[in-house]
């Protein structure tokens, strides 16, 4: 970083520090926004008066424990493989995680990049390769691209689990019916760059809230922080804005989208500690559920209980209700060597990433 | 096709004597191994040793910028080095399973006695097993080695102030091992930075007087050792992050997996704490070395902070906590 940048970024944090006199909260929606404002100490140079709070943007920390068990589930089969990245490994679910069952010999292979996956099939034609496909309309695309190519490629061993979500129903939620406050909106820049504008632009147009699409520099953070922060204190009128146009197009990626169209439907889903929300799930459509391991393996997913049954407040944390220092277990129970929460055990959790970077308090 | 180790090249007999000839000695010669002993026989000078052992048992066992040879060799001496010592005698002990091919064992070998080279030592003794098929993977060793430390090197209590110096880039071996290890498809140029660090102790002489502690980052990383010597010596400190360099293409290996280089090994630096004062001398010395032309200072110890802590580009300070989850395994 050059001197002229650091001397921007200071006074940008001067100015911000300066303008907010009452307590604020601003929301960073996406799990890399929460890792990437703990690597930075961002809270650290604030005024103790904004409080940054987590959303649900963390895919790991809301797959919810029965859908790991259905994958556990599925192990007992002597003909399946499941395929995961690592982030999911160590989930539990009620019967365990898949990191437990990997170590017990069982079937469970770790892959980096999706195309990995349909290697694995077209080396294994004897198994069939379950691959856990967990995330946000990020990485739905990329799903949607191996559906397809499984199909030309004519490989009939291979088959996604699904617990695809969608963003805007979750935020819908949030700003909505949860009861949270929230006064500003960090919108995730990743999903924007597939989905464009659209999905955030009701946070300012139906709930008043400012709202800005951010990077995940620091300078982009900073920057857009300074944003809201203006929206708020009433210095600038509230609008919806964009500070990462180098990578997010008003109508997003047209590719992208047409395979997320092409591939999936939307359903209703139950987000991990957070509850059913409705039309947030991504699922095969009738065209490609062939692919549908629940379909192919007849399996239904349990519906999980509201609450863990040790104190575990990651639901409070993944709607911005609490901060992750606020939790009885945080850092005493719940490390990530002993996660208690799925929000301790992904990089992208907040809970892991106030841990491993101190949150606010050093 | 290649010829392989066999159950019978570990017997003891025939077989065993001829694969000692023609590789070990053939590549550690000197004539204390070679004088026929069960044991090694040799003199010292009066005054302290140190001693070390490791075992190393790295997946794959050819990586690019080394082998599991050049490793055991430089894991060694390196911790050697943390002594304040310069190396004298090693032993080299190894695990081989049955199959594994002897043009590779011979180039580990090899790799091995080119490294002793570079840092004056010798390996005087060793041992030879071979197990079954299926029971180690590859090959694996062990090495010992014997210094002689310093006079003027005295380890003790780092106090408030005193200077953080690093010799070089990070995160190089393990980030080699994990490209590898992974299969990513990600060309690049990464290698590992393994190599030993002996020459530091002559290229210092007398300064190792302002050396309170020397350590190197290997498993864990730069932060978990920090966050080791840290604790041991209970005093918090701050680092600088823009102090430390990391190869651009290593960056961006990370940047794009979501892993911390912070937390990945180094094989080939070193973190040496300095007396108050007495880093930037230090720092100019070490970039006289090749092994440590990039030396810098990255921080102090400072008994404001309670742990170790990181001053970020922006300004904003976080902690650097110890390496909880391991992110790979078998790296050396």
């Amino acid at each position: 970083m050059t001197q002229e940048e650091k001397r921007l970024i200071g006074k940008a944090v001067s100015q911000i520090n300066e303008s907010v006199k009452s307590d604020i909260r601003i929301m960073e929606v996406c799990g890399t926004h929460t890792h990437q404002i703990a690597r930075f100490g961002i809270r650290n140079l604030l005024t103790p008066k904004i409080h940054l709070v987590s959303g649900p943007g963390c895919p790991v920390c809301v797959t919810e424990p029965g859908y790991i068990d259905v994958l556990i589930t599925l192990l007992k089969r002597e003909n399946v493989t499941v395929a995961t990245f690592g982030d999911l490994l160590r989930v539990r679910g009620l019967s365990g995680s898949l990191e437990e069952r990997k170590s017990f010999g069982q079937k469970v292979v770790t892959v980096y990049s999706p195309e990995d996956v349909l290697d694995l099939a077209k080396r294994n034609t004897g198994q069939n390769i379950v691959f856990a496909a967990v995330g946000f309309e990020t990485t739905a695309p990329l799903y949607a691209a191996l559906i397809q190519t499984a199909q030309e490629e004519k490989i009939n061993n291979f088959f996604l689990l699904t617990s695809l979500k969608r963003m805007e129903p979750a935020i819908r939620f949030i700003l909505g019916e949860s009861g949270v406050h929230i006064d500003g909106m960090l919108c995730p820049g990743h999903v924007a760059a597939i989905t464009g504008n659209g999905p955030f632009l009701p946070v300012t147009a139906e709930y008043h809230i400012p709202a800005v699409i951010c990077g995940f520099e620091g300078m982009d953070l900073i920057t857009s922080i300074g944003i809201l922060c203006r929206q708020i204190t009433g210095e600038i009128p509230v609008q919806f804005m964009n500070t990462y146009k180098r990578c997010v197009r008003d109508a997003g990626n047209p590719v992208a989208l047409r395979l997320i169209k092409d591939v999936f439907d939307s359903s209703d889903v139950s987000w991990r500690e957070i509850g059913l929300i409705r039309d947030s799930a991504l699922i095969l459509n009738h065209r490609y559920e062939e692919y549908d391991a629940s379909r192919r393996f007849g399996l239904k997913m349990e519906s999980a209980p509201t609450a863990f049954p040790d104190g575990c407040e990651c639901g409070k944390v993944l709607i911005g209700e609490k901060t992750p220092d606020m939790c009885v277990n945080f850092g005493r129970l719940c490390t990530p060597d002993h996660p208690i929460g799925p929000c301790m055990i992904s990089s992208e959790g907040a809970c892991a990433a106030y841990y491993r970077f101190g949150g606010g308090k050093i | 096709m290649n010829k392989k180790i066999t159950l019978r090249h570990g017997d003891g007999g025939l077989h065993t004597s001829k694969l000692i000839h023609d590789i070990f000695y053939r590549h550690f010669d000197n004539e204390i191994l070679t004088g026929y002993q069960d044991a090694a026989m040799f003199t010292t000078e009066a005054g302290r040793l140190a001693f070390t052992t490791d075992s190393f048992v790295v997946k794959p066992i050819f990586f690019p910028g080394g082998d599991i040879g050049k490793l055991a060799i430089s894991g060694t001496i390196n911790d050697l080095t943390t002594a304040g010592a310069v190396p004298l005698y090693l032993s080299a002990g190894f695990v081989i399973e049955e199959g594994f091919e002897i043009e590779k064992l011979n180039q580990i070998a090899a790799s091995m006695g080119e490294t002793c080279k570079r840092a004056g030592a010798k390996i005087v003794t060793g041992d030879t097993k071979v197990v079954e098929k299926g029971l180690v993977d590859g090959a694996y060793i062990n090495t010992s080695g014997i210094g002689r430390v310093q006079e003027c090197f005295h380890p003790r209590q780092i106090t408030s102030g005193d200077e953080i110096i690093l010799t070089g880039t990070i995160a190089e071996h393990g980030t080699a091992i994990l490209l590898e290890r992974y299969d990513l498809g990600l060309q690049s140029n990464i290698k590992s930075d393994c190599r030993p660090l002996s020459e530091i102790i002559p290229a210092l002489g007398d300064l190792l007087k302002h050396v309170k502690l020397m350590r190197d980052p290997t498993r864990g990383g730069l932060a978990t050792t920090l966050c080791e010597i840290s604790e041991s010596h209970h005093i918090g400190a701050l680092i600088e992050e823009e102090n430390l360099q990391i190869r651009p293409a290593v960056g961006a290996v990370h940047e794009l997996l979501g892993t911390d280089p912070l937390y990945f090994a180094s094989e080939g630096r070193m973190i040496l704490v300095i007396e108050k004062g007495h880093g930037l001398e230090i720092v100019n010395r070490l970039k006289g070395l090749e092994s440590c032309s990039d030396a810098e200072q990255i921080g102090t110890f400072d008994k404001e902070n309670s742990k170790v802590c990181l001053q970020t580009p922006l300004g904003g300070k976080r902690i650097l906590s110890m390496l909880e989850n391991q992110m790979i395994s078998r790296i050396c």
